[in-house]
């Protein structure tokens, strides 16, 4: 890894998009407000236990957002206005680019999370027990919806990941057990889900945020890696297919 | 010799399982401090080349070698000795020019950056009411611009400019010339892709006209000239509709449009075209003529259409 490239690359790419980014970060922090919050209202009348699935939920449908949705949603804009085909000729390894457009889109999802979850504890006090684990965590979910987020973006046309990327923001928020328990859902959506990541990065989160209330198990923490793995490997191996 | 493409065929996949063929056998060398033209119509295969040249595309047959080295191999060195100005344009987003230029030549040259030549770029470009504004407030023609002084900024051995002049006023067209011409000064070689014929007569010292993946032709421009004809292009301004049967015999081939009026003719007659068209003024009919050598635009029309301008 070359730091000078990823310095220069990193300022090319954070500048252009400064304006989108502002709006973003904005946009995130509102929508996590909105889950905390809004969800409540669908519930008549919220235990303790509810609300801390809420809050604990949020963080991740955020990173989900952001890497399933949001950075799809980029990729296609940059491969039809032909910004995708320029970065590739610049005189850098492609990780370096994917490193510095990885650390842009981590930075986006920080505000959001943080001050959703500080309202969200102002309000409601749900039983918030944050443990050391958050930071790894939070990398190790943001990376693996990037990764994931990436690949799909590098593998499919962009219209097709813009179709992929509104059924995954409206799956991870009605149907996957990121904001309620596994066990509302049927049996064969329980089963999807231990093989998609989105239930494992929920598990991981809710350990790290309210640590006394859950756990998440070795097969969470694999799961994710898993899907990490494959997701930045398709995306690298795609960015130097020629 | 910076650039030696060798018999470089690429295909690509069309409907069904059928194939088109982007590029058909194509050989150029380039040398040092050469600009070279590369002509052909929308869609010719120019762009598909040009990603080849830079390691973004793997030719199906052939080989590219870039400094003596192959490009297929290493496309990573051939990325840090050629530069690109893409024919879309660059979205600038907040970047300013002065950002986007100047953190592409830190990326490019890195502790040799020279700050100098981009207040020597901007002010041969007269880019200074706009070097301060965010990229996506600027015209399109500023941002084209940009994306140039991105390409030239610290230029390796190999420029290689898309399309450089669209979007681009005339004035500006003159100074982006002029500093296209410069680089090769220090060494550089320019590849100079573009459909637009007259500009790039003047700037070029070799093209290639690409047809349906092939080229048709290459040399100098006046080789390329000959290789059509070496004939005399006359141009009159009519006052009133002048008859066919007016025309004097020595005429190779007429065009009207409007009214102007475009002979060819041999070069032995161009006395004889001198004293009928001075003949044409004194009575009127004729407004103001001129003599001049085919150009490279007819040449090009004439391969690159197929449509026979006319025979010696």
């Amino acid at each position: 890894m070359n730091l000078t490239h990823y310095k220069y690359v990193f300022q090319m790419q954070f500048i252009r998009n400064a304006g989108f980014l502002i709006f973003m970060a904005l946009i995130q922090i509102l929508i996590s407000i909105g889950i905390v919050i809004g969800f409540t209202y669908l519930l008549p009348a919220p235990d303790t236990q509810s609300i801390l699935y809420l809050a604990t939920g949020a963080p991740t449908i955020i990173l989900i957002f952001t890497g399933l949705v949001i950075l799809p949603q980029q990729v296609g804009t940059s491969k039809t206005d032909g910004f995708m085909d320029f970065i590739r000729t610049w005189p850098v390894n492609r990780s370096v680019i994917l490193s510095a457009d990885t650390t842009i889109w981590l930075m986006l999802t920080i505000p959001g999370i943080i001050i959703a979850s500080f309202i969200a504890h102002f309000m409601y006090q749900p039983g918030y027990d944050i443990s050391w684990t958050i930071i790894p965590s939070f990398l190790m979910i943001a990376l693996t919806s990037i990764g994931v987020g990436y690949g799909l973006a590098y593998l499919l046309s962009p219209t097709t990941s813009l179709a992929i990327s509104q059924v995954v923001v409206f799956g991870a928020l009605m149907f996957s057990p990121v904001n309620f328990p596994m066990d509302r859902l049927p049996e064969w959506l329980q089963t999807l889900h231990e093989f998609l990541p989105i239930y494992s990065m929920a598990e991981v989160m809710r350990a790290s945020l309210a640590s006394s209330t859950f756990d998440a198990t070795l097969g969470n923490y694999i799961n994710l890696f898993i899907w990490c793995v494959l997701g930045f490997g398709g995306a690298i191996y795609i960015l130097n297919k020629k | 010799m910076i650039l030696d493409v060798q018999s470089v065929t690429k295909f690509y996949r069309g409907k069904g399982k059928s194939q088109v063929i982007a590029n058909d056998a194509i050989s150029l060398q380039i040398k040092e401090g050469e600009v070279f033209g590369l002509l052909g119509q929308n869609g010719a295969g120019k762009t598909t080349l040009v990603n080849q040249i830079v390691g973004l595309l793997t030719p199906d047959e052939g080989d590219i070698h870039l400094l003596g080295k192959s490009v297929l191999e290493n496309p990573k060195r051939a990325r840090s000795h050629c530069s690109v100005q893409p024919q879309s344009q660059v979205p600038l987003g907040f970047l300013s020019p002065r950002q986007a230029v100047s953190i592409m030549g830190k990326m490019r040259a890195g502790k040799n950056y020279n700050s100098k030549r981009l207040d020597m770029l901007f002010e041969a470009l007269d880019m200074g009411e706009w070097v301060d504004k965010e990229g996506e407030k600027l015209s399109g023609g500023a941002r084209r611009l940009t994306a140039f002084c991105m390409a030239v900024i610290a230029p390796g051995n190999l420029v290689i400019l898309d399309e450089p002049t669209n979007d681009v006023d005339p004035v500006r067209r003159k100074y982006l010339w002029e500093v296209i011409r410069n680089l090769t000064n220090d060494g550089t070689s320019v590849i100079l892709v573009t459909h637009n014929v007259l500009e790039a007569e003047k700037a070029v010292d070799r093209v290639a006209i690409i047809k349906e993946g092939k080229i048709l032709t290459q040399g100098t421009p006046t080789e390329v000239n000959q290789t059509v004809s070496n004939q005399i292009r006359m141009e009159l301004s009519l006052t009133q509709e002048l008859e066919k049967e007016y025309y004097p015999e020595w005429i190779v081939s007429s065009h009207q449009n409007g009214s102007r009026v475009i002979f060819q003719l041999a070069p032995t007659h161009v006395s004889n075209a001198v004293d009928w068209a001075k003949d044409l003024v004194e009575k009127g009919i004729v407004i103001d003529y001129s003599l001049s050598p085919t150009t490279i635009e007819d040449a090009y029309i004439e391969l690159a259409s197929k449509k026979v301008v006319a025979s010696p």
